[in-house]
């Protein structure tokens, strides 16, 4: 499961116009994998505990 | 003495040769403003493997395959070139995603942020091109290049391998 389809398990509610906006989710290719380079919306950032349940 | 006149021989050619010094790169007027550049660094890379590319995810191509490298400034899908300069740099990307729809994006990056970026909104006829050319300054010591992407399909797609995911670049001017 990548990390947006974790993000959309806790937060089923939001919208792709979200990560063009307030979200900014990456990955630079080095290993390490997707990552929350932003986290600007008014839900509350989900925690490592969240995404690790999804 | 107050001028130098060089005039081209008949088979049509003049040679200045930089100082034969290690790391010299141009040859400079230094009477005048300008600086006269001689073969700034150009690449060319491609994919050598397909990659997966997350939904809604920001990604760094991954450029496995130098087709040149002129001044070994390129490595590790990043163009870090050592003489300071304006750099024309152009990419494409090929997505290969089956029927889907939504936005694709293909970006240049300086540094770690975009430079400049092109979006194409793709139906669901399989397949998303993009392409982009930039011109941006490097200062030849820090500054990188790199080539970025990102779509909306709804679920992770490949982009393809070979000749149609690239990035090219060269030198235009000097600094």
């Amino acid at each position: 499961m990548t990390l947006y389809e974790k993000i959309m398990a806790i937060y089923p509610q939001l919208e792709q116009q979200d990560f063009l906006t307030t979200i900014t989710l990456q990955n630079d290719s080095d290993g390490k994998g997707d990552y929350i380079a932003k986290w600007e919306h008014t839900l509350p950032r989900p925690t490592d505990e969240q995404l690790g349940a999804a | 003495m107050s001028s130098v006149i060089i005039a081209g021989n008949t088979s049509g050619t003049i040679t200045l040769d930089a100082p034969a010094v290690a790391g010299t790169t141009t040859l400079t007027l230094p009477t005048t403003s300008g600086t006269v550049m001689v073969n700034g660094p150009a690449f060319s890379a491609n994919t050598a493997t397909t990659q997966s590319i997350s939904n809604a995810t920001y990604t760094k191509v991954t450029l496995g395959t130098e087709v040149f490298d002129t001044n070994s400034n390129f490595a590790s899908s990043r163009f870090t070139p050592t003489v300071a300069g304006y750099y024309q740099i152009n990419a494409g990307i090929f997505y290969n995603t089956g029927a889907v729809s939504g936005l694709g994006q293909i970006f240049i990056y300086k540094n770690g942020s975009e430079v400049n970026g092109t979006v194409n909104n793709m139906s669901a006829s399989g397949y998303c091109g993009l392409s982009i050319a930039t011109l941006t300054y490097c200062n030849g010591t820090t500054d990188y290049i790199e080539l970025y992407t990102y779509h909306s399909f709804g679920t992770a797609q490949n982009v393809s391998s070979g000749t149609t995911v690239f990035m090219t670049g060269a030198m235009v001017r000097s600094a």
